[in-house]
């Protein structure tokens, strides 16, 4: 194995794992810290291609400045679904458990409803578009532009956010709601509208996803589920309820689909499965779980 | 005691809650009304991931087919003494073979639907089959073919195949060519399905026959999204073919990455994907009409085939995107309802028996042609004979689809001479 | 509460009447209506079968799929349209047979995973077992897909209203048993259950098996439905998270819920593909969100409510009588 097949490997995987990352940040939010298991998290990602392929498309607005006009809307939609459905199911729920058992169903008739209605608004056709679909020569390995800026923005906004909740109040109320949302309602956090901003930063994370996703990617309404399944997969392997563990999950993932891809590409999916339920009985709770 | 009986009795409502509507609409016997329609079942793809085919290929054929009938009146069945509009009921399956299987049932049985359409895939049309032939419904099947449903049709003689497939006679037909050419290598990337299993066995088949060394054959999960890896193993093979034997979601990220590494074998192959305007519509917005020429994919007709087929792709592009007409498709699914609309005419009935066997033994004279199908004999079904197809392979050539490759036959009309080998990719 | 007598009698007489009716349907019932009758069966199993390990375990599995696949592939295999090996039902038990023994090898290694893990693990398999397949009869057998002998509809609802009361009937059994209250004690209290001396992780792993000896059935006999299977059909992730769904629509905390939920969602789904074929996911999709606000402990919530306050209303009656 030569230097370049390490490099093509290794920055592959890296490629792969930032949409992963950042795919699992979202999803880690909503059901780290909201407990909310969103199987609705792709049609987030497909609601987010989509608005980027008719920016640009239709209006010939860059595709990397449309995350800029997803993100809020998105934002906008996630939150007021969490204050107008799950804030109420969260209150009227007798145990965490009924409550996560109640808003996986909601979501499942969420993701009908997104589903439903992208039909209706863009037909179910495939769609896509070319962007900054050039080769990068990196020491000799060659890669798409449009892959390595998505990494770049997938590692600027997993930062910001890191940030975010480190430094600002409504960071560390996130995550002391992360820790214990019943402590942190006490310690004076208004814990709904806490949960309800992360739902909605949740979203757009996937929203952001779907946009960096759709320079490379054909899309159409049915894409979601598969990567709700990645995401949730990340989740998992990082850590329960653990930020940083979705984001270094969603790599370690994409270096471990890029390796199994380079040595026995028709066995990819199953080495993939295989090895994470491996990692899964080793660490029952995930790589930087407690 | 009171507890039990109201137990119970909320049992028995539930049971009748359910039972009543279910047998409501069937126990009671209803007189038979006076026919003045012609009802079309079809359990189509309407939401999951196949929607995105159904909703592009065989149903705009649909829409426009119920437009033209409709504004004539009707279709003008003997048994009936008048002209019969034609109504459609049509139901969603969801992408889901175990609810199509029931639909079409729910079609047959209970709709008791005059004629029944084809549902979506190659997956689904071999689990549809089986069905129809049991309950004696005519299908002519449309977006789908494959080896084994030929096979299966020595038993299915109300079954009628349409679109061709590898073997029939797009494969034989590509291999000809490239060894016409000189090729003398080739690289096969295909999915992990029935489609990527039987284009790349009978590739291997075909290129061996005409002296073409299979460098290597690749299959990838439905999910694979990045092909940077195996287009580098692709290109440091240097292979002189190059085939992607996949669906849209494959071909196109395939493309891409090519474009992108600069991978310019001299023959490139990419189906089904390649042969849909948006193949050239992904590209056009960075690199120009010209973007994806020299690519090459299954294709019969185009509108410089026949002034037919030019007014059939004005017709559909009035009504669907231009993305998204076909070059593959579109010349089989148009024939269908003009075989339909010939039987019913000629026969003067609705009658499934007597339609199976005007489709069976008749000519008909449609868009392709001469047109008709070969059964498999006694009692077997019917496949659309090769002879029937005006081409099998297409060239993206100043931005259109030229149909550069079919077999030495009646109906085959080459549009342009093949480019071999293909222009390198254009550069942004 | 005990849910032993809560199970037997009540249901006895109501049971026994809805068998009656149930078998007799291809008597008076429409050809269609037993077709549709055989896929609520279906769910219905999938369901239940679900909730015998999942209700009082707590673990939330997502290899129905998986078990339900190993079904439909076994009857795909044993059962080709080119010449059937062995009878129905005993492709039917096999099938059943070959699933509870993968749930009895899973179960004895994964179960020490918990919550989400679990689902998650579960999931998985059914993804390893597809992928390995496709794999296998693309590089080893070359298949592409295969056909299965048709069987006539009254014959495959007999069957499945067979493996629908043994399904009945074992849950019945299950809860009459010692078994059935090692079971129940595990699901209240694990560490607890496990102090008085019972073998926690056999009851769990046993329990698992037998869920999964239905779906394998219910996959065998589906099959024979769909006439044509591959990989990508009979490992459809789909069959994880129905069972799932209905169960907690229904309301999980009375056996009758997951029935209920089943058959109510399944009718639904029917309803909505065929009146409102474009607008089927949105109209499901809105029915999911309102039920899930407003009946928070499903159809069996609401219809304890329902008798709660007819009780209350009957006894004001008897009241003003007096």
């Amino acid at each position: 194995m030569d230097l370049v097949t390490i490099l093509d490997i290794a920055i592959g995987g890296l490629l792969m794992g930032g949409i992963y990352a950042l795919l699992a940040m979202g999803l880690s939010l909503q059901y780290g810290v909201a407990r909310v298991l969103n199987i609705a998290h792709g049609e987030f990602i497909m609601l987010g291609a989509f608005a980027t392929y008719t920016l640009y498309t239709a209006f010939g607005i860059n595709p990397l400045l449309t995350l800029a006009i997803v993100g809020p809307i998105i934002f906008i939609i996630g939150f007021l679904l969490h204050r107008t459905l799950f804030t109420r199911l969260r209150i009227s729920s007798p145990s965490p458990g009924a409550f996560e058992s109640r808003s996986l169903l909601a979501t499942f008739g969420i993701l009908f409803i997104i589903q439903n209605l992208a039909l209706i608004g863009w037909g179910a056709n495939l769609r896509a578009y070319s962007y900054l679909n050039f080769g990068v020569n990196l020491g000799g390995a060659i890669f798409t532009a449009n892959r390595l800026v998505s990494l770049g923005f997938a590692i600027g906004i997993g930062l910001a956010f890191y940030i975010f909740l480190v430094r600002t109040r409504m960071g560390k109320a996130i995550r002391a709601a992360a820790q214990d949302p019943a402590t942190a309602s006490l310690m004076g956090v208004n814990i709904n509208r806490v949960l309800a901003i992360c739902f909605g930063l949740g979203a757009v994370m996937a929203g952001f996803a779907g946009t960096l996703l759709s320079m490379r990617v054909p899309i159409n309404p049915a894409m979601g589920m598969n990567y709700t399944i990645i995401a949730i997969i990340v989740i998992v392997l990082g850590g329960l309820g653990s930020i940083p563990g979705s984001f270094i999950g969603g790599f370690i993932l994409g270096i471990i689909g890029t390796v199994v891809t380079y040595i026995e590409p028709s066995l990819s999916l199953a080495a993939y499965y295989f090895i994470f339920m491996l990692l899964l009985l080793v660490r029952p709770k995930g790589i930087l779980g407690k | 005691m009171t507890k039990k009986l109201l137990f119970g009795l909320i049992t028995i409502t539930l049971v009748a809650l359910v039972a009543v509507p279910l047998c409501s609409s069937s126990c009671v016997p209803a007189p038979a009304p006076a026919k003045d329609s012609i009802v079309i079942g079809a359990s189509r793809p309407l939401s999951g991931m196949n929607a995105m085919i159904g909703d592009a290929a065989f149903g705009p054929i649909m829409t426009m087919w119920e437009e033209e009938v409709n504004a004539a009146g009707g279709i003008y069945v003997a048994d009936y003494g008048k002209k019969l509009p034609i109504e459609y009921l049509i139901y969603d399956d969801a992408t889901d073979v175990g609810t199509m299987v029931r639909l079409t049932e729910k079609l047959i049985l209970e709709d008791k639907v005059d004629i029944l359409f084809s549902s979506c895939g190659t997956a689904f049309i071999s689990a549809q089959a089986p069905i129809a032939n049991k309950y004696g419904y005519v299908l002519l099947t449309a977006e789908g073919g494959a080896t084994i449903m030929r096979d299966a049709l020595y038993g299915l003689p109300y079954v009628f195949i349409s679109l061709p497939f590898s073997d029939h006679y797009q494969l034989p037909v590509f291999a000809d060519m490239l060894a016409a050419k000189g090729a003398k290598t080739a690289y096969i990337v295909s999915i992990a399905d029935l489609h990527g299993v039987e284009y790349s066995g009978v590739a291997a088949i075909e290129f061996a026959r005409v002296g073409i060394d299979l460098i290597a054959s690749v299959s990838v999960p439905e999910t694979q999204e990045d092909f940077s890896i195996i287009i580098k193993d692709a290109k440091a093979a240097n292979p002189d073919v190059f085939c992607v034997f996949g669906y849209p979601p494959q071909v196109l990220p395939c493309t891409a990455e090519s474009m992108a590494l600069g991978f310019n074998p001299k023959c490139f192959i990419a189906g089904p994907g390649a042969n849909f305007g948006f193949y050239q519509f992904t590209f056009i917005e960075a690199l120009g009409p010209n973007c994806v020429d020299g690519v090459l994919c299954f294709a019969a007709a185009n509108r410089a085939t026949s002034p037919e087929f030019a007014e059939l792709y004005d017709d559909l592009e009035a009504i669907v995107s231009p993305a998204m007409l076909d070059w593959w498709g579109h010349p089989y699914y148009a024939p269908l309802v003009q075989i339909w609309q010939e039987a019913i005419e000629e026969t003067g009935t609705l009658d499934q028996d007597i339609l199976r066997d005007y489709i069976a033994t008749h000519h008909f004279d449609t868009i392709l042609g001469d047109t008709y199908f070969e059964m498999s004999g006694e009692g077997g079904g019917g496949l659309l004979v090769k002879e029937t197809h005006p081409g099998e392979i297409g060239q993206w050539q100043n931005g259109v689809v030229e149909i550069v490759g079919g077999g030495p036959w009646s109906n085959t009309v080459i549009t342009a001479d093949f480019i071999y080998p293909k222009p390198p990719w254009p550069t942004p | 509460m005990d849910i032993t007598a809560l199970t037997s009698r009540r249901f006895l007489v109501p049971g026994l009447i809805t068998l009656t009716v149930l078998a007799t349907l291809p008597l008076y019932g429409s050809l269609y209506t037993v077709i549709l009758i055989t896929t609520i069966l279906m769910y219905i199993i999938l369901a239940v079968s679900w909730v015998i390990f999942s209700g009082p375990t707590g673990y939330m599995s997502l290899a129905s799929a998986a078990f339900f696949g190993v079904g439909i592939y076994t009857a795909a295999v044993l059962m080709p349209n080119t010449g059937q090996l062995l009878p129905l039902p005993v492709v039917v038990a096999i099938a059943g047979l070959i699933s509870g023994l993968l749930a009895v090898l899973v179960g004895a290694l994964t179960l020490r995973l918990r919550g989400i893990y679990f689902a998650i693990f579960t999931f998985g398999l059914v993804e390893i077992i597809k992928q390995v397949l496709l794999y296998w009869e693309f590089e080893v057998t070359h298949t592409r897909g295969r056909f299965v002998v048709l069987v006539d509809n009254d014959t495959v609802f007999y069957i499945m209203l067979g493996i629908f009361v043994a399904l009945m009937l074992t849950v019945y059994f299950i809860r009459r048993s010692k078994f059935g209250l090692a079971l129940q004690s595990i699901g209240e209290n694990e560490e607890a259950a496990a102090h008085t001396g019972i073998n926690v992780t056999m009851v769990k792993v046993i329990t698992f098996g037998i869920s999964a000896i239905f779906m394998g059935a219910a996959g065998a006999i589906m099959a024979t439905r769909w006439t044509y299977i591959d990989p990508y059909i009979a490992f459809n992730p789909l069959f994880s998270f129905m069972p799932v769904l209905m169960a907690i629509f229904g309301g999980m905390g009375q056996l009758y819920g997951p029935v209920i939920g089943a058959a109510i969602f399944a009718y639904l789904q029917e309803t909505l593909q065929t009146t409102f074929p474009y607008y089927y996911m949105l109209i499901f999709g809105i029915v999911l969100v309102v039920a899930i606000l407003y009946l928070p402990n499903g159809i069996v919530g609401l219809i304890q409510k329902l008798i709660q306050r007819w009780r209350k209303g009957g006894s004001a009656e008897q009241n003003a009588n007096t």
